[in-house]
């Protein structure tokens, strides 16, 4: 624990946190040059957030999922089912790309895991969807709309007992298992004991221990390509994800119809769920800074996009919690960078209201000129390049789409340059002529 | 049916659920009701294009919808006439290959046959060869493309090569509907148009119909 840090503002927390990641301290560096380079690439990304000073460059972090793999010549499928390939794959990328931050190579994920699990939350290659394609969410209502009050009481026992039953077919048994709280005592132990031994529950224990089994496996043959690449000078663009609020309950419970008819049907029950939603989302993202000493903290936003909802609704049902959860990572330290996808132009008043230079925007399809004027000197911004013209577009175009970019949003300070969507593909000349125009107009 | 229209345009559900089954039981006929609903649904349309309804009260309109068809249903008789408004066009509607998105299509679904086009749904991850193959049987004014994924650039790409390759593209419109739909993808695509939301969609479909 750093001295002092109880007593410290959100700002000084943030600082000792970004300060302590930009050195790169505990990292075995290749050589003083890669120690040297990590240094400067993670202060580019320091300075952009904090807005104290105009980096030397604006700093360039795509952010990609399935994308270096398919530019490195895989499918979503073998990436998928062998940890060496993701490897390899981001150890290319990040010096081949030479990008700022590299991507949260992770978050491809294994599939013998899923397989395991009788995982349905998600189609993924080879099960339900193509071998060269990334993994798509199988939105649906798995929460009902009586399930509210359970959920509100008790999220963890409603997550564990009724949501792991409905999402994951291995552990469908655990919807038999009773609460905890009989533990509390020796003589109420017996329920949840006994029950524990049934042989449906056992048989999806042994699935969740198997499960457990081949992640470790996965993640201790991943984690030294991991830090070959810290080691190589390239920051990882995050160190945790949470999420707002009510993506939380429309993403993976409500379902997107359903919960938009929530929002006339049951708004009561919608605004108590999204507020104790709030707690949990601020520990993941904190704790899972804190394990990869990255205080960047990764909110993908979903469903406050322009057309998802009003102005009203927005203030009423979306923004609250995120500003909770938003000024909650900060309190603890933690740089919130929300990747804002759709348009946010009737939002950004909204996003106005968050205190100087604590978190950080990267955009879709924001007017990104607007966004200057709205949050320059506010709040670090980013993105607003167009991923169709990564796919589709010429080197030529691409440069002159990043200049104009550049020239509407870098400002005196305070840009990312990322391109506005999670890539699943690109095209190795478009991405290197991103790149390249970036560091070489980027300049303050 | 003043007070239909307007607790469906209001969002009030139970209260329109409630005036259907009045209505019903005083002997309106069935295709009045839907009437009505159609009615109201463009208004909601119309209120999408204001900036004054969002997705939700779409959604809940279209809910609305098809809880009145529900009750309706059962007394539509099977030889009676289509009294239904003469179709003003065909729509042929589909998520691309490779994505399994559906809520803007639905929603696209919905409106296109409020605003009078007999629509014919392939559903999700429709693969090249069938959306093509349906083009030729069906023979619609308008292939409409969803996809929110970028993978469906390629697919919905691989759609309007296809048409060319079978005659079918001169004959058609060609839209295509999606979150990162935008005038690159268009091009490269070789569409007509490029929407990122339902109602506007079904303007170019009007618009195109001559209507």
């Amino acid at each position: 624990m750093i001295e002092g840090w109880q007593k410290m503002s959100a700002s000084q927390k943030q600082e000792v946190f970004l300060a302590k990641w930009a050195s790169g301290e505990g990292i075995q560096f290749a050589d003083d040059e890669a120690k040297a380079a990590y240094q400067h690439r993670a202060g580019l990304i320091k300075d952009a957030i904090q807005l104290k000073k105009a980096p030397k460059r604006v700093p360039i972090v795509p952010v990609t999922v399935f994308a270096p793999v398919m530019l490195f010549g895989y499918s979503a499928k073998q990436a998928m089912y062998d940890p060496h390939i993701i490897g390899k794959v981001l150890l290319d990328y990040s010096r081949h790309y030479d990008v700022d931050a590299t991507f949260i190579a992770p978050m491809i994920m294994h599939g013998p895991v899923l397989e395991v699990l009788g995982y349905d939350l998600y189609k993924w290659p080879g099960h339900g969807i193509r071998e060269d394609q990334g993994y798509q969410f199988v939105e649906k209502a798995y929460m009902q709309a009586e399930d509210y009050d359970h959920f509100i009481a008790d999220p963890t026992d409603y997550w564990l007992r009724v949501w792991f039953p409905r999402t994951h077919s291995a552990l469908k048994p655990l919807a038999q298992m009773p609460p905890l709280y009989g533990t509390m005592e020796l003589p109420m132990a017996g329920p949840w004991l006994c029950t524990l031994g049934a042989p449906p529950i056992q048989e999806a224990l042994k699935a969740l221990l198997e499960a457990g089994r081949l992640s470790f496996e996965w993640i201790q043959a991943l984690g030294p390509y991991i830090g070959q690449t810290f080691g190589s000078g390239y920051p990882m663009c995050a160190g945790a994800a949470t999420k707002a609020p009510f993506d939380t309950l429309g993403d993976s419970f409500r379902g997107t119809t359903e919960l938009m008819m929530d929002l006339y049907r049951r708004p009561d029950k919608v605004l108590e769920a999204v507020d104790r939603i709030v707690p949990l989302m601020i520990s993941m993202g904190v704790g899972g800074a804190m394990a990869n000493n990255n205080p960047l903290v990764f909110i993908p936003l979903h469903k406050g996009a322009d057309g998802f909802m009003s102005n009203d609704q927005f203030k009423k049902f979306y923004w609250p919690s995120l500003k909770k959860v938003i000024l909650g990572l900060a309190e603890n330290g933690c740089v919130p960078v929300c990747f804002v996808e759709g348009g946010y132009n009737q939002r950004l008043e909204f996003l106005a209201e968050l205190p100087h230079g604590q978190c950080a925007f990267i955009f879709d399809r924001t007017d990104m000129a607007r966004a200057r004027q709205v949050l320059g000197g506010k709040s670090c911004i980013g993105g607003g390049f167009p991923v169709s013209l990564i796919i589709t577009g010429s080197a030529g175009e691409v440069e002159e789409e990043t200049r104009k970019l550049l020239n509407a949003a870098a400002g005196d300070g305070g840009y990312i340059l990322s391109i506005g969507c999670a890539m699943d593909e690109a095209r190795e000349h478009t991405l290197k002529a991103f790149i390249e125009t970036g560091k070489k107009y980027g300049k303050y | 049916m003043q007070d239909l229209i307007n607790a469906v345009v209001d969002m009030k559900e139970d209260e329109a659920l409630a005036l259907v089954r009045k209505y019903l039981e005083a002997g309106t006929s069935p295709m009045q009701v839907m009437d009505a609903y159609k009615e109201a649904l463009g208004i909601v349309g119309r209120r999408f294009e204001e900036g004054v309804y969002f997705v939700p009260e779409l959604i809940l309109a279209g809910e609305m919808m098809k809880a009145a068809s529900e009750v309706v249903k059962p007394l539509v008789k099977s030889d009676k006439p289509n009294a239904e408004t003469q179709r003003i066009g065909k729509f042929l509607l589909g998520t691309v290959q490779g994505d399994i998105h559906d809520i803007g299509k639905d929603m696209v679904h919905m409106l296109m046959e409020i605003n009078g086009f007999e629509v014919k749904d392939l559903g999700v991850d429709v693969p090249t060869r069938r959306f093509c193959d349906e083009a030729l049987e069906f023979q619609p004014d308008i292939v409409g493309m969803s996809g929110l994924l970028t993978l469906s650039f390629e697919s919905m790409k691989q759609v309007v090569d296809c048409l060319k390759e079978v005659g079918m593209r001169e004959k058609v419109k060609v839209i295509i509907g999606g979150g990162q739909m935008d005038e690159h993808a268009c091009r490269y695509i070789g569409a007509d148009a490029w929407v990122v939301d339902a109602v506007k969609g079904v303007k170019y479909a009007l618009k195109w119909m001559g209507k």
